[in-house]
This record gives C-alpha cells, structure tokens and sequence, in this order.
C-alpha cells in the first residue's frame, strides 16, 4: 500500500471512565497492557506492519502523558519525513475554537489535515482495543467492493451482540442493516470501530453532519446510518482474530491474563508481528533466591524476592521477601512489601503496597471503596497510592486516594 | 559537555577472548543480559553531555555496527554531530587493516580535524562502569595537563592488573610512572583505558608518532609522554569492570548479580542505553524454578536457572537445569539439559539432555550458532 494513498486516524481522546481510576490522569490510550505496551501501541503497531505511515492521533481527555508516550514516534518508526505520526488535539481557529464534540466532529474538525495528504481513503481507528488486524486487506477489500465505507465487523456470542453496534449484512457482504445497541439484536455480527471510507465521501458527510444541530457528530450514531439511508455502498468486512474491547476494569484483567493463558489466547511472541512499544531503559529482571515466579510475565528492571503465581508485572516493579502475588497486573514501578498479599488485583503505576498488607480480602468488608466500576472480584489500586503496613483491602474495592475510599 | 568530543578504540586485539571475539570486535561483546561493551562507554559520554563521537573500528565490525545503527538509542542521530563509524581507512593499496592504534588513530585524523571540540576523549569501551566525565576534564583543565589518563584502584595484584597499563601517581595527581603489561606491577593504579587530551595536541602527537613509525597509542606516545609532558591521572572510584579475557568476562558478568553493583551501574540518575528490540516481557511457565539470576526480555522460562546471566529470547526447556552460567540471545536449552560453568554464545541450540560442565573459574564456551 503506498503511503500516500491511505492515512489512518486514531480517535484517542476518550477518557474511558469505567476503568475508574486507571484513567483518572491518563486517556484510555496510555493505560499500561501486556507487561510493556501501553493499549494505543496495538494500533499504532497495526498501523506500521498494514503499511500506513502516515497516523493522525486525536486526543482531547487527559493528553499530556499520551503526548509525550507518542513524541516523535520513532518506537513504531512513525518518524518519517514523509508521512509520520501526528498529535492532533483540539485548536482555536480564527473564527472559533472548540473541543470534540464527538467522534466524526474530531475528524470534521481535522478536514484540513487530511487534505493536505489528498489520500484515496481514510482508516479510521480508536486507540482502546487489543488486536492484530492487517489494516492493508480491509483496504483492498474496499477496492474490490467499490465500497463507500467498509466496516470490520466480528461475530460475537449472541447474548452478548446488543452491547455493540451489530450489522446485518447481505449474502455479498453489503450491510443492509445497522443498529446501535440493538435490543432485539438480527445479527451477531458487532462493528469493531474499524472503518475504512472513500475520503471524499465521507468529508461530504463530516460536512452534512456538521451544519445538522440536532447530530451529536458521531461515527455510529449518525454517519453511518445517514450513509445506509442515502443508500451509499457500505460493505462489512469479517475479521476472525483476537479483538478486545478492554473499557472496563473486569475486560481488561481478562485481556491481560488471556496472555498467560496455555496456549495463549492472544500471542505476542509473533515475530511477524511485533508490538512497539517506548523503551524505559532499565536493566534485565533479577530473580532473587528464594522467590518464585510461575505462570507469569515479567519484564525489565523488575525485582522478584517473593512469590509470584499468574500474573504479569510491569517494568521494574519490587515484590519483596515473603510477599504473595496471584492473578494480579502490576503497574509500572509498584512496590510489594515484605509479606503483603496481592490476590486479584490491578495495581496502578508507582504505587506502594505496604508490609503485611492485604489487597483482595474475601473477609473484609471494603464498603467504603465500593465502586461500579470494579466487579467480578477484581480489586484496583490507584497510580501512586500507598497503602499502609497491614491494612487489609477486600473485594470489588477501589482505592483512589490515600486512606479513603472513593469521595 | 559541549566542547569535548568522544573516539572509541574499537578493536580486536591480542586480549585472550577466544571464540567470544572470533567474530566481533571487543566493544560488541554481549553483556549483563541485555548490553554490549561498547554500551557503557557511549552511554558515560552521552550522560557527560557529550554530542560528537568516533567509533573507529578494525576488522569484523559488522556487528557492531548493526549493534550502533544510526546511534537513535544514545541520541546520537542527530544533525549537528551525532554517531560518526570509522572504518579502516585504504590508503593507496596500503592494505586498510591498522597495525596498531597509531594506524587507526591515523585514519581518523580527518574526523578530529573536522571537528571542533576543545577535548577528546579517546577510549577503548572494555570497561563497564557508569561515570561521567566532568570531573576528570574539570582536573585536566584545573591541571593544565596534556593528558589526563583515568584509572582506578584495583586494590590488589591479579593476572589482570599484569596485562593492564599500571601508572605511579604522585600526590599531585601526576603520573610519574608508567608500567604495561608488567609481570610484577609496582602499584595497583590500573589504567581504565579513557584518556583526556586536547583535540590539536592529539592531532600534533598522532602526526608526529607516525612519522617516525610508531604503531602502539600506549607505548609510543604514552609512555615517551610521561616524564615529557604532563600526564596527570584521575582517580575513578565507583565500580569498574574491566574486560580482557574470558575469565574477567564471566567474572564482570556475573557481578551484575550483587544488588548495589547493579543499582550503581544500572539503576543511577543517568542510564545506560541499549538497542531496543521491541522483544515481549519473559514468560514463566509452571515449571520454572529460577534463583539469583538476570533474565532479559522475550525468553521462555520452563526449567530451572540458578546464579546464571539470560539474555533477550533464550528458551530454557522443561527439566533443564542452568547454573553459573552465561546464555546469549536466542539460544536454545531444550529439555532436560544440564549447564553449569558455560557461556553460550548467541543463537546456540543444545538438543535434548545434553550435558556440559566447565570448571568454576575456566568456563566452557559454546561458540555462536553451536548446535549441540
């Protein structure tokens, strides 16, 4: 695929509130995955290996951390003369200047932007799954079908299908049908957020959209089905890999120990499809006489001296002597202490476990941190929290501040 | 740092390196899990602030200069300056491989003119150590030497010391004695291989030691240096690791297991940098059992590993046992091995229950791409 003839358009600027206080600072994008990556190197990495070189990122909720993790881009070698990785976050302009009001107004507002690559068609992506898809097919497929628009569409289990945007599709892979959310769902077939346009189609429609007061300018809600209605030509595109929504804490924990599963559910020892992700710069891992370390990923600067059983920690975490960690993710950074136990956990970025500490008590009550967000068991840790010498933490409880539960 | 330039010495020189160098220059030499030699050195002088630097190589530099590329990892692809590779330079049929560092340094005379530096710090990258320069050219200027060469106390008389260059430092900090490779050393002093000198001077010395015929940095300009001119030494006194030999090798190696040598050499406000391989974290697999080791990136983890150095993408099979040992990148241990007392070159396989043995202080080298 030559570089000028597609651009790819990553909407990173969604805060993803359910997962609590992962994001509290930081865009869904940046949150830590995998042991090294961050969830926006997945795209990024998908980008390079279909061959796009040019990448416009749109971020808006919380962009500092995102922007810098980005830089120049020369991890995903997006550091290019031509081409290249671009951060593109809301502007003032001479007549107005205004935030993304949502999805389709994002890439409305950066017409210019892809105008000046004059690209045949646009990708355009959201930077919170976790999946190897090859961008390049979907857009030869589009060629092929003289498509409009082209949706990556995957089959999900049916009880499951009226929490996406589900596409019926005809015998020729036409989408006759779209519902958001649908009650009753007709297909199983959910949009992934994947799609490819015809570049000048769709700045008709961003055009149309943006003079419609009563649009809230978004992708699935109203250029998608303005299209179907006008009787555009929108094909589904059927992906069949590994594909994961991670917006809630309970998705996330899944998606990371779906990697320590036998085989793995989803492989990152593809050396035909690496992930690039920033480097920290820290030496190998030491693993301490003494210590344990079964059914796990660790990665650099870590040091082991306790007991680590399926789990993945991040770079240059400490579990100390005695300390016991089971089916948790450790964040970058993050302190065990001697003798604490950390059982179903998620432990945000730099924060501190204290001696004898508990996380993940089935007998303590933990009211007071109760949070929506937190289910299935899972207890999660904020960035930068310390928790005291003993102090226990129980079940489904989020910690979001030192020695008090959320507000 | 901005008005001192850097030269490393790359070299394959008649260090008793066996097959570990048979195929790579010394500085390439794979290190603490995930480095090479020439690591710390770049990395001291990027850390001193230092934007201009040579690598002049000798023969069979490939893979240091696939290791260097364009110098991104150090910041050293840059515009102004950056990463300069200097190969062997062809002068009319004259053959192109030195003869000695006189040579070589010959054939980056046109890199120093070029330059515009005040200082040069010339260096051979066989030390592993995490320092800065500032101070020792802060004493050169200070001192109003001509050279400064930098050394540390290697406390007591070893074989090494014995192949080192040993300086008689006075209370001044002058040099006023100078032994190498003495088989009876008169001090402890051990020259750390990273000499200061101003850029014209060393241009001055180089043209003028070649003219007469001289071939060796050390015993031709150095020691006529001392007692001629004034060579002042500068004490270094954190950890330095010198590399020289198989036993020094495995020996450096295996210190970065101690905790606070780690943390001094890795874990310090400035970083030694490395080629990134975008390698996945390690996995463990139920099997695993591991004590006292360094594990890199991307290996698989399934036996047993005690007191050894993995580096990036080894897979160590069920039942294998690896102690005391040093595996290099992508090898293979398969099931039911047993390593004690071996280096393991990259990208060996050891098939099925093999078992080798070295001796704790002599051990066995796998050379690369062994299948055993």
């Amino acid at each position: 695929m030559k570089s000028a003839e597609c651009l790819a358009m990553i909407l990173a600027g969604g805060q993803g509130s359910r997962l609590g206080v992962l994001t509290k600072s930081v865009a869904k994008p940046a949150v830590p995955f995998g042991g090294k990556y961050r969830i926006i190197d997945f795209t990024l990495s998908n980008c390079i290996h279909s061959g796009i070189y040019t990448v416009g990122v749109l971020t808006q909720y919380q962009p500092l951390e995102l922007n810098t993790y980005i830089g120049s881009g020369h991890p995903w070698d997006l550091n290019r003369n031509s081409g290249g990785v671009y951060v593109l976050p809301p502007y003032q302009s001479a007549e107005k200047g205004e935030w993304y009001k949502g999805t389709a107004n994002a890439i409305y507002q950066n017409i210019e932007f892809v105008d000046k690559f004059n690209p045949e068609y646009v990708v355009i992506l959201s930077g919170d799954h976790i999946y190897k898809m090859d961008y390049s097919k979907m857009v030869e497929y589009h060629k092929a079908k003289n498509a409009d628009a082209t949706i990556a569409v995957i089959e999900v289990p049916w009880e499951e299908a009226s929490r996406f945007g589900i596409m019926t599709a005809d015998e020729n892979g036409k989408i006759v049908e779209f519902a958001e959310k649908p009650k009753e769902p007709k297909s199983n077939l959910a949009s992934m957020g994947v799609y490819v346009f015809t570049w000048d189609v769709l700045k008709k429609y961003l055009q149309s959209d943006e003079k419609d007061p009563g649009s809230s300018n978004d992708f699935g809600k109203n250029i998608i089905p303005t299209m179907l209605g006008n009787g555009e030509n929108m094909c589904a595109y059927a992906f069949d890999g590994y594909w994961k929504d991670v917006g809630t804490v309970q998705s996330l924990w899944e998606a990371n120990m779906d990697i320590l599963a036998d085989p793995p559910a989803f492989d990152l020892r593809d050396n035909d499809w690496k992930i690039y992700s920033r480097n920290p710069v820290k030496p190998p891992h030491f693993v301490a006489s003494g210590a344990t370390v079964n059914n796990c990923c660790v990665t650099e600067g870590c040091n082991v001296y306790g007991n680590v059983k399926h789990s993945i920690l991040f770079e240059g975490v400490t579990v100390e002597k005695g300390a016991v960690v089971e089916n948790s993710i450790v964040f970058p950074g993050t302190v065990i202490k001697e003798g604490a136990v950390v059982k179903k956990a998620v432990i945000g970025e730099e924060a501190v476990i204290g001696k004898g500490a508990v996380i993940g008590d089935e007998n303590t009550d933990s009211a007071e941190y109760a949070s929506p967000y937190c289910t299935g068991g899972i207890s999660l840790i904020g960035g930068g929290i310390e928790i005291a010498d003993n102090e226990k933490i129980g079940i489904n409880a989020m910690v979001t501040s030192n020695g008090k539960g959320e507000n | 740092m901005k008005d001192m330039m850097g030269i490393v010495m790359a070299d394959n020189s008649e260090l008793r390196l066996n097959e570990l160098t048979e195929m790579r220059s010394v500085q390439a030499l794979p290190f603490g899990g995930r480095y090479r030699l020439i690591d710390f050195i770049l990395s001291n002088m990027v850390n001193s602030g230092i934007i201009n630097v040579g690598v002049a190589t000798n023969i069979n530099y490939s893979s240091l200069m696939d290791h260097l590329g364009s110098g991104a990892p150090w910041d050293l692809n840059r515009k102004i300056y950056g990463l300069f590779m200097l190969p062997p330079y062809v002068r009319g049929g004259a053959g192109g491989i030195s003869t000695g560092s006189v040579d070589q340094l010959y054939g980056v005379l046109t890199f120093l003119r070029r330059s515009r530096q005040q200082y040069v710090l010339l260096a051979s990258g066989r030390t592993v150590c995490n320092m800065t320069f500032d101070d020792a050219l802060k004493q050169h200027i200070e001192k109003d030497a001509d050279i400064t060469v930098i050394y540390h106390d290697a406390k007591e008389k070893s074989e090494q010391l014995s192949r080192s260059n040993v300086y008689e430092v006075d209370e001044e900090g002058r040099v006023t004695g100078m032994e190498s490779e003495p088989r009876y050393p008169k001090t402890t002093l051990q020259g750390m291989g990273t000499f200061i000198i101003e850029r014209l001077k060393l241009i001055a010395l180089i043209e003028d030691a070649y003219a007469r015929g001289s071939h060796d940095f050390v015993r031709d300009i150095l020691m006529t240096a001392v007692g001629t001119l004034k060579v002042y030494g500068y004490e270094y006194k954190g950890f330095a690791g010198i590399v020289d030999s198989v036993k020094s090798y495995y020996e450096n190696n295996m210190k970065m297991l101690d905790l606070d040598v780690r943390k001094e050499i890795f874990s310090g406000k400035n970083k030694i940098y490395t080629k990134v391989k975008d390698q996945v974290p390690t996995q463990y697999g139920k099997t695993a059992s591991v004590s006292d080791s360094l594990i890199a990136d991307g290996c698989v983890i399934e036996g047993t590993v005690e007191n050894s150095i993995i580096f990036r993408g080894v897979h160590i099979g069920k039942g294998a046992v690896v102690k005391n040992s040093i595996v290099m990148q992508n090898s293979v241990i398969e099931e039911n091995c047993d390593i004690e007392n071996v280096i393991i070159d990259k990208e060996c396989t050891l098939r099925q229950a093999k078992r080798l043995v070295g001796q704790p202080n002599y051990p066995v080298i796998l050379p690369k791409r062994t299948l055993l």
